[in-house]
Formats: structure tokens, sequence, C-alpha cells
């Protein structure tokens, strides 16, 4: 019986402690003008991280009075939440939020974000960002990106790059590629020394990314914003498209990427890469910090060899939501991370910034790494990713590469990629 | 954890008795040993993720990187699980988790066993159809639940507080726990209730005095279970929980995934983090939970 009560007791404890829960979750509300609520989700000691973080700094000694209440999130749970978090009175003043038409997009068609254009045009934000990276910011009334009005202000972009191993180019006697039919030689040349050229996972981003960019070889301008932004009709069993396409499945073929690597993680290839496995990778920016920190052997990047078009666009951005209770300290913050104090510093810690000043930025390959960028945004060079355009499409696209590397016809797999284009796009 | 313990145990106590009982070793068969060695084999690949996460956390990430996930720690670092316990303020979220899970194992069990007594004992009418649709409501996948929830914690201002969590989780757990418990229930023996009515014992004394100390032991594996699962909830406290000093263990472990990079040392660091206090709850419990689902009868 003694044993009986104590367990009463202690069920009476627990169920009054879940009860007195509900007093310590309530918020406080209408802390206006004193209190910045800003979300991020990049880890404390990535290249924004590290900006953003002088960033909050600066922002307090610039506000004195002004509490400023960061929380670290996760990049899913702000994709799976966003939405109803915004739509509540728990949605914080400032927030890193995903570019495109199913996220920003989606959110500014509903109201839930701030049209910031006038603050753009008032802060001159809008003169810092190149305009191939403006094109993730800004949304028409449709949600599609590329329209009128500023929902998000990047303070970075990404893009994809060829990482060379200088290492094993020289021990095999190999010439860093300069041009298309350079880089065909020089993996001929590897293949024939019995080395995989170029790292590679079929069942994440990477397999399809050298799709789009052997598609986009042969491609412009206009090909690109039909496919993207719905300009026309895109054909995605055009010349292009299948040159793309057959390209890679002949590369696989040839051993150019290795047919087992059909089942592997972007986790899986980087890490391979980074250990010295591979001669080559073609992957995003978002690798240099860690290619950067961990490589022990001498390397390169340089964008993909001669290159019109490639792989890349505007960062992730900030936004404001509608329901934000102090929307000017949320654009003083804005403002300070895109001044050339932060700016410089994100470019320093191996990201790419949108308006840094080349001449502070003291690390030589993250120096190149920014020109790089830099060039191919003033040439009108960026072509985003092919997942784009279709909500779901990310998905297709990785089981269409898989499809290519085990031998299914190249026709068939971008048959299979209009249907599910024209599925998805805004009629 | 428990399965090496139990295997050790089988081990020891199989080479005991065949150091010292003759007898016996006639009947242990070749078939046994073959039996023990297919159990030890499964136990080391039940034990296989477990240790890739334990030898992930010891790594530095340069290490990681060079060697890839498979390779021994040259020497271990416990920098990993110390950066994310204080990236995350995990003991804030360890409390969080503690007072949500304790609370809903507390509550749905006591849910269950008031709807059980009605249904399994009171023979309520209609009480198939109840445990049907409770079945049903069972296999609801929650990415259906979340809306509607949403809109409701919003209307009476329960979003973003543990209450609702709770709230939410007690109601589910004890859908099972009913199905479960008026199972047990309607085989109740008979002659002890009627043997307290004629004493006469009221309904609620009946419960409390008669019923509830025979499904004494089904109750604590139920709350063992309840606890467990609510403490590996993902999706609805993610939703739920939006600040960070009410976040639970599972939501903080999600901090870590990037959107195209993972930090593989620290999400390990941090999924043993997760992983202890759960495995914990489990040794200690261990014996209730052998204890089976089944509850006494007239003796």
């Amino acid at each position: 019986m003694i044993r009986a009560r104590r367990g009463a007791a202690l069920l009476a404890a627990l169920a009054t402690a879940s009860l007195t829960l509900s007093a310590c979750g309530g918020d406080d509300g209408g802390a206006a003008g004193k209190e910045l609520r800003l979300w991020h989700y990049e880890s404390p000691d990535s290249a924004m991280g590290v900006a953003w973080n002088q960033a909050i700094e600066e922002f307090k000694s610039t506000h004195p009075g002004v509490k400023v209440t960061f929380e670290e999130k996760g990049f899913e749970q702000i994709q799976k939440t966003a939405q109803m978090v915004l739509n509540s009175k728990d949605a914080p003043d400032v927030l890193e939020y995903n570019k495109g038409n199913a996220t920003t997009g989606l959110l500014s068609k509903q109201g839930l974000l701030e049209d910031l254009t006038p603050e753009v045009t008032k802060r001159g934000w809008d003169k810092m960002i190149a305009p191939g990276v403006q094109v993730t910011a800004k949304y028409d009334a449709k949600g599609t990106m590329g329209g009128d009005k500023w929902f998000g202000v990047p303070n970075y972009a990404e893009y994809l790059q060829v990482y060379y191993n200088k290492d094993l180019f020289e021990k095999h006697g190999v010439k860093i590629p300069t041009t298309y039919d350079e880089l065909v030689s020089a993996m001929d040349a590897f293949v024939g020394k019995g080395v995989t050229p170029f790292t590679n996972a079929g069942s994440e981003y990477m397999a399809h990314q050298f799709v789009y960019q052997l598609a986009l070889d042969k491609a412009d301008r206009p090909w690109v914003d039909a496919y993207q932004r719905y300009t026309t009709k895109a054909n995605l069993t055009d010349q292009a498209w299948t040159a793309g396409a057959t390209t890679f499945a002949d590369w696989v073929r040839k051993g150019y990427v290795a047919k087992n690597s059909v089942g592997l993680k972007a986790e899986d290839a980087g890490v391979a890469f980074i250990s010295g496995k591979f001669p080559m990778m073609f992957s995003g920016s978002w690798w240099f910090g860690r290619v950067a920190k961990n490589a022990k052997f001498q390397w390169e990047t340089a964008p993909w060899p001669g290159a019109k078009l490639t792989l890349g666009s505007g960062g992730n951005h900030w936004v404001v939501p509608k329901g934000s209770k102090n929307k000017q300290l949320a654009y003083d913050f804005i403002d300070i991370t895109m001044k050339k104090k932060a700016q410089n510093a994100l470019g320093n810690g191996g990201g790419v910034p949108v308006a840094a000043d080349a001449s502070a930025i003291t690390d030589a390959k993250a120096k190149k790494l920014i020109s790089d960028f830099d060039a191919l945004a003033k040439s009108d060079g960026l072509a985003y990713y092919p997942d784009w355009p279709v909500p779901g499409f990310y998905d297709k696209w990785v089981a269409a590469g898989q499809k290519l590397m085990n031998g299914t016809a190249p026709a068939e797999v971008l048959g299979g990629l209009q249907k599910d284009y024209d599925g998805g796009a805004p009629k | 954890m428990t399965v090496t313990l139990t295997d050790k145990q089988a081990k020891t106590s199989a080479r005991r008795t065949a150091r010292t009982r003759d007898r016996r070793r006639r009947r242990r068969g070749p078939a046994a040993y073959a039996v023990l060695l297919g159990l030890a084999a499964l136990a080391g690949i039940v034990l296989i993720p477990f240790v890739v996460v334990v030898l992930n956390a010891l790594k530095t990430p340069a290490e990681y990187s060079e060697k890839g996930p498979l390779a021994i720690p040259d020497s271990p670092s416990l920098e990993a699980l110390g950066q994310f316990w204080d990236r995350v303020g995990f003991g804030g979220v360890l409390v969080n988790s503690f007072l949500i899970s304790g609370s809903v194992a507390v509550l749905a069990v006591l849910l269950s066993v008031l709807n059980a007594y009605a249904l399994g004992i009171g023979r309520i009418r209609g009480r198939t159809s109840i445990l049907v649709l409770l079945l049903m409501a069972n296999t609801l996948p929650q990415e259906a639940l979340v809306y509607p929830l949403y809109y409701l914690a919003k209307q009476v201002g329960l979003y973003d507080t543990r209450l609702a969590v709770v709230i939410v989780f007690t109601v589910i757990q004890s859908a099972f726990g009913t199905y479960l418990l008026s199972s047990v229930l309607s085989t109740f023996p008979r002659p002890l209730l009627e043997a307290a009515r004629i004493d006469g014992a009221s309904r609620w004394q009946i419960l409390w005095r008669v019923v509830f100390p025979v499904l004494r032991p089904t109750m604590s594996v139920l709350m063992v279970f309840f606890f467990i699962w609510t403490w590996n909830e993902f999706l609805i406290p993610l939703v739920f929980l939006v600040s960070n000093d009410n976040q639970t263990v599972s939501v903080a472990l999600g901090v870590l995934q990037g959107q195209r990079l993972m930090d593989a040392t620290m999400s390990s660091a941090a999924a043993l983090l997760g992983l202890i206090p759960t495995v914990l709850f489990f040794l200690i419990f261990q014996r209730t939970l052998s204890r089976g689902l089944t509850a006494g009868a007239i003796k």
C-alpha cells in the first residue's frame, strides 16, 4: 500500500508539473522597439555563422538598449514549419529563409512576408547585389522568382565549380584543364592510369548537376529562362538536354565517373574527395570551407572548364515576416550584414559574399573563389539548379540521374522528366 | 544495449552450466550452441550502428574527412560532445524532454485505465466499434494530424507551449493504451469483481482496490513504452515547440542537419547524447518490461 501511495504522489506531481508548463511557455508580446528576434540556421563556425555573429555584436553596439534574441534553428525545422510559425504571433522579426518558388515565393504569395522593395531602394541594397543574384530574391504576384518585388535580401551566393586535387594531377602528369576538350583528355589520361577522375553521388544532387552542366554547355540564356522562369515552353527533349543526358551516360560508360557511385550520398562523395581519393570534384561553393579546413593536399578551384553558363544563384536570404513587431530593427540588422565589414568577414570565412571588398579578402583561394563568382555574375552566367522549376522535382532528378547511370536510354529519361515538368510547372 | 547484456548473461551462464553440471551438458546439443552463436551474431549486427555512432562521436572533423566513418579514432576526443551540449543548451532540452515524456507517460496511462475500465469491465454499448475507431486513429499518420492540431493550438493559445505537446501525446498514446488495456480487462476474472461487489464496493472502489493492483504490471510496461515513444517523437514537437527554450531532444538534434552539408562528427555526438537517456531509462525499467504484458490472475 505504501508503494502504491508513493506512486500516486509521483503521479500527482507529474500531472501538476505538466499543467504549470503552459505558464512558462507564454510570450511577453509587446516589447516593440526593444527586442530583435532573429533566427538563422547556419552553424556557428561556417562563413555565414561567423559573419552574422559579428553583425549581431555590431547591432548591439549601434542599438544600445535593444535586446537581441538569437535562436539557431535547423534547416529542416525552418523548411517544414516556417509557414505555420510566420502565421502565428510567435514569428521572429527577421529570419534566414530558403530562396525559391516553393519557399519564399509561396509565402510571399500568401502574404506572410513583408515586401522589402522600399527599404531595398532606400538603403541601396539593389545596387550592391548583381542582377543575376537578385533573381532569387525578387518574386512576382504569383510567387515566381525573377519578379519585381523584393522579399529577400541575400548576403551570400553559391555556385558550382571544379575542385582540383593538384597533388594527384602532378603525380599522374596531367595538366589542369581550362577548356572542355582539355577536360576530356585529362579524364582520358586518368582513366588510362586506372584513376576515376570525378567523385560522384548518384543518390543526391551531384549526378544530375553533371547532366545540367553538360546541357548548359550547349545552351543559352533564353533556354535557361524558359526552363527556370517559364518564359517560353521548355522542351526537355531538345538538343541541349539530349546532349547533356547522352554525354553523362557516356561518361559513366567510359569510367569518368564510377558506375558504383549510383547509390552514394553527397557526403560520401565529398569525404572521398577530401581524403584524396579523386582528382576532381564538381560541386558547390558550400564545400569550400570544409575542403580548406580538412584537405591535406594542394588544391585549387575553377569554374567548369569553358563554361559560359554554370549552376549557381544567390544564397538563402533574410526575410521579414509580415507579423514582425520590430521591422525597423530588422532592416537595421540586414543593413549591417550588407556592410563591407560583415561581407568581408563572410568572404574570409570561405563564403561567397554578394558585396565584399575584393582587396580585403586575405586568403588567395577565397579571393579566387569570389572573383570567379563575380565574373560569372557579371557575364550573366548563373543558371540556377535543375530541380528548381517544379515542386518535388529534386527527387525526380535524382531518380533520372540514377537511371542514366544504370543505362536507361537518355531519351526515355528525358521524356519522363518532361512529363513531371509539364505536370508541375505553372500554367 | 539490453541485447548485449542478456547476451553476456547468456554466455556466462552457459559457460557456468557447462563447467559444473555435466548431466545438463548432454541435453545441450550442438544445436543449442548454434542458436547461441546465431543470437550473438545477431546482437553484434544490432549493435553495429551504435558502434559507428560512438566511433564518429569521438573523432575530430579532420580525422573524419581523412579516414572516413569506419576508422577507429586515433585520439578519442569529447570535444564534439561538449560543443553540441553548449550549442543547443542540452541541459534545458533534456529537462523539457523529461517533463513532456514523463507527464505523457503518467497521464496517458491514467486516461487509458479509465477508458479501459469503462470499455473492458463496464462493457458499455458499442465498445467494439469504439475500439475499432481507436485502432484506426492509431494508424493515422501524424502528418495528417499536424495542420488541424496546429490550428486548434493556435485558437486556444497553446501554440509554442509544452502543454500542447503533452495534451496531444496523452491522447495519441492513450488510444493505444485503451485498446491494449481493454482487451486485458475484458478477460478480467469476473468472480473477483463479483466478490468485491458483494462486499459492497462501489465502482470507483472496485477500480482502485481490485482492478488497479492487478493491472499494475501491465500499466508500468505501458508507462515505459509511452515514455520512450514520446521521447523519440519528432514531427509534432518540431511543429509545436517553436522557441528553442521549449525544444525537446529529438528536435534539438535536427539543428545540425544543414541544407547540403552535415556535420557528421557532431551529429554522431548529438545522437549519442540523445540516445543515452532512453537507454538508461530502458535499463532501469528493464525488469518491469520483461515482466511482460500479461496481467495477473486469481491466485
